[in-house]
């Protein structure tokens, strides 16, 4: 039980990272590598301020908000100096781990005694059900982990509706048109290339939250820890509009959250039966793979066959 | 209303690729005035309307539009003032948004975007109102996505968006040529009503003889980006299509004229 919690709450907290990831590769088709670098820069940049003594809230949005700044730098280097958008994220990214490594000082830095949002959800979930054991399903679990639970629930509903929300301004609007048509977007008066760095800048704000709530729901931020993240947040994506089939804006952003559960879910269950851990990101890599080949794949087969 | 002055531009200069795809074309544009645009292939039409449009800077020239010196502006602050229909209907829509979603795009050309709701109550009232009138039963279809529609209902669509905030200047390069004959008839004739209708200042290319007679006040012809005929007042109203077929089988002689002289030279000199 204790371990299908943690992987419900993992799944919610790494749907941020999916939502950010549907934003760039999705809305813009932009494979966006800057995703490895932000969600550790949005971890160690929580973190530093979580073992100060900043306010979890505050510490995660700052996470976050630097996420976006590097995002938006991505952006930048891609449309104003007309570098592919691949290598513009390399390069953030890279430089990232520069500046992750001199955010924290160190290569990992441990919150065991800083008040995150973990702690705090603990102490919530205490307060409102006592110390003991609930049983859920007749399964005993803490209320701590089940407040903590919560809160991730909590912050992935608000973003994924937040971004529902924006989605359907004006701004929001032109954003997502000028992934659809940017000749279009220029000839009814928008500036595509703000449009897609402020695109990039969301996209990587999100992936930095979720970069921050990791960091205090794992107990620590570590320079290593955004490797293959954005590979992650694909395959997330990917199972999401496998489950919702629609790409209307609503259902995808459903899926990105369900996809991401889903998929904690599904690695949770393959570690209990003895995958190895170090092949993890090979497996994932190869379900990316083939998620992205299968459907051309099928559609080739279905158009090569003589019509009957 | 639009004043061109001396535009030139040359792609790919000194390599074999080059073209100089216009070679000093000036002309002003009155207000209200509906000018077609005709011209072989290649001879600069579009690469015209894309240098009024903004989608690259010239090489040299200046362009006035509405008292606005707009030669150095981007295209997308251009488009404050110009309304513009692409030959290809995938061109001017966004596929994978709906139709109200489109429009929403249109109703702030030019304008501030801002945290608004995009599909406004009061735009999708006029929206509604709007698509009936062209009869096409897309009103019942606001929500569908706009990809899902035909080339004539797209462009029908996008000549619709172009000119929902009225423009100063309306862009229409080849709209109807990737359409089937009726269509393309039921998109010139909706043209030619709006236009009037809103008195819009428009430049409209097309390889339609007909359409050039039956259309517009003014007729410019254009040859290796230069514009070599300009037809207007009642010697427009006058020209039938014989006309115009003589005046491109003229160019065409000239041309090969010069190309036997230079052969010519060639032998004597080479
Ligand atoms: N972006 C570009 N880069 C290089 N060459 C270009 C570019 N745009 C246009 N050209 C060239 O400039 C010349 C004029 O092209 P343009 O598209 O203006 O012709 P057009 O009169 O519109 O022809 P058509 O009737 O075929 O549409 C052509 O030789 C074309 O290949
Ligand atoms: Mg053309």
């Amino acid at each position: 039980m204790t371990l299908l919690l943690g992987a419900l709450t993992l799944g919610l907290i790494l749907s941020l990272l999916a939502m950010g990831v549907y934003v760039s590769f999705r809305i813009f088709s932009i494979p966006d590598i800057t995703t490895d670098g932000s969600i550790t820069l949005g971890a160690a940049v929580a973190a530093v301020l979580l073992v100060g003594g900043t306010s979890p809230i505050l510490a995660t949005a700052a996470g976050a908000l630097a996420g976006a700044v590097a995002g938006a730098l991505a952006g930048v280097i891609h449309t104003r100096f007309k570098i592919n958008a691949l290598l513009a994220g390399i390069l953030v990214m890279t430089a990232l781990y520069s500046v992750n490594l001199h955010v924290m000082g160190r290569s990992n830095v441990p919150l065991l005694q800083a008040n995150t949002f973990a702690t705090q959800g603990e102490r919530l979930g205490q307060a409102l059900f006592g110390a003991g054991p609930l049983h859920v399903l007749g399964w005993p679990v803490t209320p701590g982990d089940l407040a903590v639970l919560a809160l991730a629930f909590l912050a992935a509903v608000a973003a994924g509706v937040t971004l529902y929300l924006f989605f359907r301004t004006d701004v929001g609007t032109a954003m997502r048109a000028t992934g659809d048509n940017p000749q279009m977007v220029r000839a009814l008066g928008a500036d595509v290339d703000r449009y897609t760095i402020l695109g990039l800048a969301l996209s990587n704000g999100l992936v930095a939250l979720s970069g921050a709530l990791l960091a205090q729901y794992q107990g620590f931020a570590d320079a290593q820890m955004g490797i293959g993240m954005i590979v992650w947040g694909l395959a997330s994506v990917i199972i999401g509009e496998a489950l919702t089939g629609s790409r209307s804006l609503g259902l995808a952003l459903a899926g990105a959250v369900l996809g991401s559960v889903l998929f904690r879910l599904l690695v949770a269950v393959a570690l209990r039966w003895g995958l190895n851990p170090n092949d993890l990101k090979l497996i994932t890599a190869l379900f990316v793979f083939s998620a992205l080949v299968l459907p051309r794949l099928l559609a080739r087969r279905r158009g090569g066959a003589p019509a009957a | 209303m639009l004043e061109l002055q001396g535009l030139r531009q040359t792609f790919n200069p000194g390599t074999v690729n080059e073209v100089r795809a216009l070679q000093g074309v000036d002309l002003t544009l009155d207000e209200g005035s509906f000018i077609v645009v005709l011209g072989t292939n290649g001879s600069g039409k579009s690469t015209l309307l894309n240098a009024v449009a903004g989608s690259f800077f010239l090489d040299e020239g200046r362009i006035r539009l509405d008292g606005h010196d707009v030669t150095r502006w981007p295209e997308h602050r251009r488009a404050s003032l110009i309304g513009r229909v692409f030959q290809n209907p995938f061109s001017g829509t966004a596929p994978g948004m709906s139709i109200a979603e489109n429009f929403a795009l249109a109703a702030r050309r030019g304008r501030p975007r801002g945290l608004g709701w995009a599909l406004a109550p009061d735009l999708m009232g006029a929206l509604r109102e709007r698509v009936a009138g062209l009869r096409m039963g897309l009103e019942d279809r606001l929500d569908n996505a706009i990809g899902s529609l035909s080339g004539g209902q797209r462009q029908a669509l996008t000549l619709l968006m172009a000119t929902w905030l009225r423009p100063r200047l309306l862009l229409l390069d080849e709209h109807t040529a990737a359409l089937d004959p009726k269509s393309a008839d039921q998109v010139i004739s909706l043209s030619d009503e709006v236009i009037r209708r809103d008195g819009l200042t428009t430049l409209m290319v097309t390889h339609s003889m007909a359409q050039a007679v039956a259309y517009g006040d003014r007729i410019i012809m254009m040859h290796r980006g230069r514009v070599v005929h300009d037809f207007r007042g009642a010697e427009k109203r006058r020209l039938r299509q014989e006309d115009l077929i003589d005046r491109f089988d003229e160019i065409r002689r000239r041309e090969q004229l010069d190309e036997g002289a230079a052969a010519m030279l060639r032998e004597l000199y080479v």
